[in-house]
């Protein structure tokens, strides 16, 4: 009898030191535990008109960071990071790696980079607790400071602090993106797949497209914890069209800004997916601005608007 | 029936025989008018006769018996199954209908997703990078589902015109996402820099 309380004392400790955790703690831990924890996630995409299973395995080869990403449905579709080097393995075209620290799509990069970055734009409150994929999770919200960006939600599994499910939710807090996890597996060591896609020779790092130095656009008006990370002009894949693009980001939230020669066609003022992707369109004398990103319409527009040049 | 028999019959009424013996009585039909009759001679010895003798109360009640679940049984149950087989004869091929032309829909929904796609694949394959599939790993620019704008202008675009501008918004969709790849590198406090000047709000 008394081992049992003495059991109940000792599974009790650790659960009352996560009930003093902050929501920011939370996801520090989830950052954390997402760069360093072996694991594999069965993991469902979910959009308004898609429907996309995908697995996922992360784990560490000889100190190196290694995971995989593989599309289970239609043509063969995969990922494979090893380091900071992200190699597409994609059915209709030769295999390319570019430099990323993260494989684009699953979760957001940088709920694996350091959480302060995104308190300009974000707050962070503990929600509810839940069961997902069988296991006990913690909601935590990450709620915009502002109209100006989307909101999100994710649970965390309370063991791993793996994130178990991901929402993107819109002003009115409808859904516009999930990623529904329905197996976690925790692994002892890197599965055999890893290590041979550490062994495997991947394509040498695309050289990146010649970036030519843009001109100094300025923005008189952006929301804030928005900045600029990137200035540079390109061509468009496919129209050739010669574009100065600007990226801009508040961690979470990514809009790029293209600058333009108006041509004949006009393109539309605003216009909306319904998995949250807005494009919003201004004119300025001869040429156009665009605004593309994962944010409300009404903030791409502002944006365009208020784009300068020194 | 012989007189062994009868006095058998006899002896069951007064209930002298074991109960074996009587279901074996019970079985042979023939015995049950006598029965009857012997009950109804000790009913007259000991004076316990009714003033009116009904003389086949048994046939009666047996002709009721089975008369019963023939009578019965259509009355409730004839109506029960005949009213919801015409309510639902009605129904049934209206949702099927329906869901004909949801069916109908989805597919051709599809089919034009497709032509859209095979059209992006084209492109990309006669551009000078054709390593770069801006198609996303995860997350494709799924067809344009609301529309705010000059509608009236749109109206007076020729086909031509809307298919311009519809590839024109593929290939900023689709430049966006490529640029998410290839600037995942990049992080914000990589880019110290570049400020942004957020002066009116």
């Amino acid at each position: 009898m008394r081992l049992i309380w003495l059991a109940l004392l000792v599974l009790s400790l650790p659960v009352s030191a996560r009930e003093d955790m902050s929501a920011k703690a939370w996801l520090e831990n989830m950052s954390q535990a997402l760069r360093t924890q072996e694991f594999k996630m069965s993991l469902i995409h979910l959009q308004s008109d898609h429907i996309r299973p995908l697995v996922y395995i992360h784990g560490q080869v000889e100190e190196q960071e290694v995971a995989f990403l593989e599309h289970l449905n239609g043509p063969p579709k995969n990922a494979v990071r090893v380091g900071n080097t992200v190699t597409f393995i994609e059915h209709d075209q030769p295999a390319y790696s570019v430099e990323a620290d993260r494989i684009q799509g699953v979760l957001p990069p940088a709920f694996a980079n350091n959480i302060s970055l995104l308190e300009q734009g974000y707050q962070f409150v503990l929600g509810g607790r839940s069961r997902l994929a069988g296991r006990p999770s913690q909601l935590v919200r990450i709620i915009a400071n502002d109209d100006n960006r989307y909101s999100y939600q994710v649970w965390l599994d309370m063991d791993t602090y793996l994130p178990l499910r991901y929402d993107m939710l819109n002003l009115d807090k409808q859904l516009l993106e999930q990623i529904l996890v329905v197996e976690l597996i925790v692994l002892e060591e890197a599965p055999t797949i890893l290590h041979e896609a550490y062994k495997q020779q991947w394509p040498p790092v695309m050289p990146q497209p010649k970036r030519e130095p843009g001109n100094n656009w300025q923005f008189s008006w952006l929301p804030s914890g928005f900045t600029m990370i990137l200035k540079d002009s390109h061509r468009l894949i496919g129209s050739h069209e010669a574009v100065e693009y600007i990226a801009l980001s508040d961690g979470l939230t990514h809009i790029s800004v293209y600058v333009a020669r108006a041509p004949e066609t006009v393109l539309p003022d605003e216009l909306m997916t319904r998995n949250g992707l807005s494009l919003a369109t201004e004119r300025v004398g001869n040429a156009e601005v665009v605004a593309v990103g994962k944010a409300p319409v009404e903030t791409l527009s502002r944006i365009a608007k208020s784009i300068t040049i020194e | 029936m012989d007189k062994l028999g009868q006095e058998w019959v006899s002896a069951a009424v007064d209930g002298e025989v074991e109960e074996q013996v009587l279901a074996e009585l019970a079985a042979d039909t023939d015995s049950h008018g006598q029965w009857r009759d012997y009950h109804m001679i000790g009913d007259a010895m000991r004076g316990e006769l009714p003033k009116m003798v009904d003389l086949d109360l048994s046939a009666n009640i047996a002709a009721a018996i089975e008369a019963e679940p023939t009578i019965i049984a259509p009355k409730r149950v004839e109506p029960a199954q005949t009213a919801p087989a015409r309510k639902s004869a009605g129904i049934i091929p209206m949702f099927k209908q329906f869901g004909q032309y949801a069916i109908a829909a989805s597919v051709a929904l599809v089919a034009v997703v497709g032509v859209q796609n095979y059209n992006q694949t084209s492109e990309l394959d006669s551009s000078p990078l054709p390593v770069l599939n801006t198609r996303p790993l995860v997350g494709s620019a799924s067809p344009v589902s609301l529309q705010t704008g000059p509608v009236q202008k749109n109206q007076s675009f020729t086909n031509e015109q809307v298919m311009e501008q519809r590839h024109r918004i593929n290939t900023y969709i689709q430049d966006h996402m490529l640029q998410q790849r290839l600037n995942n590198s990049v992080n914000i406090d990589d880019n110290s820099d570049i400020s942004p000047i957020p002066v009116n709000h």
